[in-house]
C-alpha cells in the first residue's frame, strides 16, 4: 500500500519535473525490462526447454546419489538361498531310496517349486542381479527422472531406498508443473509453424484462379484450419521413424517398437519394453548416445502431441460451432413447421 | 388451466417429434454425469473380458512352459546325482548342483522381468480389470503386460478409444463436483445456512478489516512530516471509509443472498483436500495390503499423479497367501479408489484455476500497474494448463 502510493508519488513529482528525475527513472525501468524480458525468455520454448533439461540432469545426480549410498543386500541373501537349497537336495538325496526314480523326483519337484517361488518374491521385492551401482547409470537415472515427470512411468528403474521414494515425490510435485508448461509451450509454437507450413502448402497445391476471380487480386489472409486428419498423419508418420529406429537398434520386432511407441507417447508407459535394456552387447558410449536419443525422441514427441491437441481443440471447437448452428436452424424450422401444421391458435403454446 | 393445457401438449406432438425428443433426452444422459460413469465402467468391464479372451490361453501356455522347465531341471538333477557324479562326494555333488540350479534361476529372473514368474495366471477378472483401467488412464502399471501380438494390437485400439472417453469422464465429473463442493462449502464452512450468524460473522470482518486501514491510515499520517499531498489522501480515505460504513449492511445481505456458485473456495483447501485423499489411501492400502504408510502413500502419489511405476502393486501381497477372493477384493478397492482420486484431483484443478482467475481479476482492478500483470501472468497460465492436461 505504502509502496504503491510512494510509486505514484514519484511519478507524480516526475511529471512536475521530468527534467531532473527521468535518468533515475530510465535506469529503474531498464532494469525491470532486463527483468522482464528475462522472464519472458524463461516462459518461452528455448528458456522451458533448456529449464526442463537442467531439471532432469540435477535429477539425475540427485537420484544416483541418493541409490547408490546403500548396499543391496538382497543379490548376497538370494546367493544364500540357493546355497541352503542345495544343501537340502543333498540332504534329500541321502534320505531317499537312490534307485526309486519317480519318488526322488517328486521330491525334487517340491523343492525345486519352493525355490521358484522364494526367488520370485525375491524378484518383486527388488532382487535385480545387479549392483545399484549398474542399475543406476547417468542415463538411466535420466531416463528415470524423464518417466517421472512426463508422467510416463516405466518402472524398470524404481528407487529402493525410503529417502529415493521421498525424493521421487518431491521431485514430480516440481517437475510435473514446469514439463506442463513446457508441454504447452512447445505445443503452441509448433502449431503456429505447421499451420504456416500447411497454409504455404494449401496454396501452393490449391487453385488460386478462383480465389481471384471471387476477390478481385488480392487474397485476405483467411483463417486456415489446419484438418484433424493432417494432424494424424504427422503423428503416425513420428511413430513410424521411431518404431524402425527402435527396431534396429533394440532388435525388437516392428510390432512390439510401435506398442512402445504408442505406450510411451500417450503417456502409458508399461515398462515391458524400455529402450537401453538391451545393455549386454553394447559398448558403453553407444548406449548414452541411445539413451540420449532416447530422451529426444519423447521430449519431441511429446511437443509433438501438445501441437495436435492444439490444432484439433481449434478444429473441434469450429465444428462444434457449426453443429450449433446448424441444430438452431432445424430448431427454427420444426417450429415453423409446427405452427404451419396446428394453426395460428396454438402458437402462443409453441412459444413457451 | 394448467392441466387442461398439458394434456393438450401432450397429444400435441406427432411421434417423430416425440421420438426425437427421446432421442435428444437419451443422449443427454448418455453425456450426462451418470452416463459417463457408466460408459467409463462398461468400456473397463469389456475390455477386461477382451484381454482375458486374448491373453489368458497364452498365460496358461506359460506356466505350463515354466512347469516343464522345472520338470526338466529335475531330470537333470536326477542324472547328475545317479550317473555323472560320485554320490558319496559331497562337495563336487554340491558344485554340480549349484550351477545347474544358478541357471536354473536365471530363467526363473528373466521370466519374472517380462511378466509373473511365480506361475500364476496374472488374467483373473480383476487383474483384467486393472488392466483395463491402468490403460485408459494412462497409469500403465506394468506389472501385467500382453504378450501376444494380437494382445498389443487391442491394447493400442484400446488406448486410443479409452484415453478421450476418460478425459470426457474427468471433465465432466470435475465439473459436477467442483459444483457441488462449492455449495457444500458455502452452506457449511461459511454458514449460509442460517442468515444470522453469517450476517453476524460478515459485519465482524468488515469491521475489523476497517479498521486495520484506519489504523494504518493514522500511521501513515504520524509517521509523514505534514506535506500537503499526504493530508489530501487522508481526507480521500477518510471519506472512502464513511461511505463504507454506511455500504456495509447491503452489501452483506447481497453477499448472503449470492448464489452459492459465485463463492470461491480457497487454494489451500483444495491442497488438504488432495493431501488429505493421499494419507486416506495410505493408511487403507497401508492397512489391507500391510505396506508402511510411506509405501502407502508413495503408491498412491505415484498412481494418482499418473506416473504408475508398478514397483508396489496391490494384490502382490496377498496373493504369495493364495487367496482368491481377497485378490480380487483389493485389486476392485484399488481400481474405485483411482477412479474418485482422479475425479477428485480434477475438481481441486477446477476450484483452483478459478480462484486464481479470481485474484489476477482483483490484482487487475486494485492497482493498474502492469508490472504485477505480467509478474503473475505466467502462474495462472500454469493453472489453466494444470487443468488443461489433467
Amino acid at each position: 500500500m505504502s509502496l504503491r502510493r510512494s510509486k505514484s508519488l514519484t511519478r507524480s513529482q516526475g511529471s512536475l519535473a521530468s527534467s531532473s528525475i527521468r535518468p533515475r527513472h530510465d535506469a529503474r525501468r531498464q532494469v525491470k525490462d532486463c527483468c522482464r524480458k528475462f522472464v519472458a525468455f524463461m516462459c518461452t520454448q528455448v528458456g522451458v526447454g533448456a529449464l526442463i533439461v537442467a531439471y532432469s540432469i540435477i535429477g539425475a545426480f540427485c537420484f544416483i546419489s541418493v541409490e547408490t549410498q546403500v548396499n543391496n543386500t538382497t543379490t548376497d541373501d538370494v546367493a544364500i538361498l540357493r546355497r541352503s537349497y542345495a544343501l537340502e537336495l543333498w540332504e534329500k538325496t541321502e534320505h531317499l531310496n537312490m534307485f526309486n526314480k519317480t519318488e526322488w523326483m517328486f521330491e525334487m519337484d517340491d523343492v525345486l517349486k519352493s525355490f521358484q517361488d522364494e526367488v520370485s518374491s525375491a524378484i518383486k521385492n527388488g532382487f535385480d542381479a545387479r549392483t545399484p551401482e549398474e542399475i543406476w547409470s547417468f542415463p538411466a537415472a535420466l531416463m528415470y527422472c524423464l518417466s517421472i515427470f512426463t508422467m510416463i512411468g516405466y518402472g524398470n528403474i524404481v528407487p529402493k531406498t525410503q529417502w529415493g521414494k521421498g525424493l521421487t515425490v518431491i521431485y514430480a510435485t516440481f517437475g510435473i508443473p514446469l514439463y506442463i508448461l513446457y508441454f504447452l509451450n512447445i505445443g503452441k509454437i509448433l502449431a503456429k509453424t505447421f499451420k504456416i507450413l500447411y497454409r504455404c502448402i494449401h496454396e501452393c497445391t490449391h487453385d488460386k484462379t478462383e480465389d481471384i476471380l471471387e476477390q478481385g487480386g488480392y487474397i485476405p489472409q483467411k483463417k486456415v484450419i489446419v484438418p484433424s486428419t493432417a494432424c494424424l498423419w504427422v503423428i503416425s508418420f513420428y511413430i513410424f521413424t521411431g518404431t524402425i529406429m527402435f527396431a534396429n537398434w533394440e532388435r525388437w520386432s516392428y510390432l512390439d517398437s510401435v506398442y512402445f511407441c504408442v505406450t510411451s507417447l500417450c503417456k502409458i508407459g508399461m515398462g515391458d519394453f524400455v529402450p537401453g535394456a538391451n545393455f549386454y552387447n553394447d559398448s558403453i558410449t553407444s548406449q548414452q548416445t541411445k539413451l540420449a536419443i532416447n530422451f529426444v525422441y519423447v521430449l519431441l514427441g511429446m511437443g509433438l502431441v501438445a501441437m495436435c491437441y492444439n490444432l484439433m481443440r481449434e478444429e473441434v471447437k469450429v465444428k462444434l460451432k457449426e453443429m450449433k448452428e446448424d441444430l438452431k436452424l432445424c430448431l427454427e424450422d420444426l417450429r415453423n413447421r409446427f405452427t404451419g401444421i396446428c394453426g395460428s391458435e396454438d402458437y402462443e403454446e409453441e412459444e413457451w | 388451466m394448467t392441466l387442461k393445457r398439458s394434456v393438450r401438449r401432450r397429444q400435441k406432438p406427432p411421434f417423430a417429434q416425440r421420438a426425437k425428443d427421446q432421442c435428444r433426452k437419451f443422449t443427454a444422459f448418455m453425456f450426462s454425469n451418470v452416463g459417463i460413469i457408466m460408459l467409463v465402467v462398461i468400456y473397463t468391464i469389456a475390455g477386461s473380458f477382451m484381454f482375458i479372451a486374448i491373453e489368458g490361453k497364452e498365460a496358461m501356455v506359460r506356466t505350463e512352459k515354466s512347469n516343464k522347465e522345472k520338470n526338466l531341471l529335475a531330470l537333470k538333477l536326477w542324472n547328475i546325482s545317479c550317473c555323472v557324479s560320485n554320490v558319496f562326494n559331497e562337495s563336487s555333488y554340491r558344485n554340480l548342483v549349484d550351477r545347474e540350479i544358478l541357471a536354473f534361476q536365471r530363467k526363473i529372473v528373466k521370466q519374472a522381468q517380462k511378466g509373473s514368474g511365480s506361475g500364476e495366471n496374472p488374467w483373473s477378472f480383476p487383474g483384467a480389470f486393472l488392466y483395463s483401467l491402468t490403460v485408459i488412464t494412462t497409469i500403465g502399471y506394468g506389472n501385467i503386460s500382453p504378450r501376444t501380438s494380437l494382445g498389443k494390437i487391442t491394447t493400442i485400439l484400446y488406448a486410443i478409444i479409452g484415453m478421450p472417453l476418460f478425459l470426457l469422464y474427468l471433465s465432466n465429473i470435475g465439473d459436477v463436483m467442483a459444483k457441488s463442493f462449492k455449495w457444500i462449502y458455502a452452506k457449511v464452512c461459511l454458514c449460509r445456512i442460517c442468515p444470522g450468524v453469517a450476517k453476524r460473522r460478515l459485519l465482524r470482518e468488515r469491521r475489523k478489516t476497517l479498521e486495520m486501514i484506519r489504523r494504518q491510515e493514522l500511521e501513515d499520517l504520524s509517521s509523514s512530516s505534514g506535506i500537503s499531498r499526504s493530508s489530501s489522501t487522508k481526507i480521500s480515505g477518510e471519506s472512502t471509509t464513511g461511505t463504507n460504513f454506511t455500504d456495509v449492511d447491503i452489501d452483506v445481505e447481497a453477499v448472503i443472498q449470492a448464489e452459492p456458485h459465485t463463492v470461491i473456495v480457497p487454494l489451500t483447501t483444495c491442497v488438504m483436500i488432495m493431501i488429505g485423499y493421499i494419507l486416506c489411501g495410505a493408511t487403507l492400502f497401508s492397512r489391507w495390503e500391510a505396506w508402511g504408510v510411506l509405501d502407502g502413500s508413495y503408491f498412491c502419489f505415484i498412481s494418482l499423479t499418473s506416473i504408475g511405476f508398478g514397483d508396489i502393486v496391490p494384490g502382490t501381497q496377498v496373493l504369495r497367501n493364495s487367496k482368491e477372493s481377497i485378490v480380487e477384493v483389493s485389486f476392485i478397492l484399488c481400481a474405485v479408489y483411482l477412479l474418485l482420486g482422479m475425479a477428485l484431483i480434477a475438481m481441486c484443478f477446477n476450484l483452483m484455476q478459478e480462484q486464481v482467475i479470481h485474484k489476477l481479476r482483483s490484482i487487475k482492478q486494485g492497482g493498474t500497474d502492469e508490472d504485477v500483470d505480467i509478474s503473475v501472468s505466467p502462474g495462472r497460465n500454469r493453472e489453466d494448463r494444470d487443468r488443461n492436461a489433467v
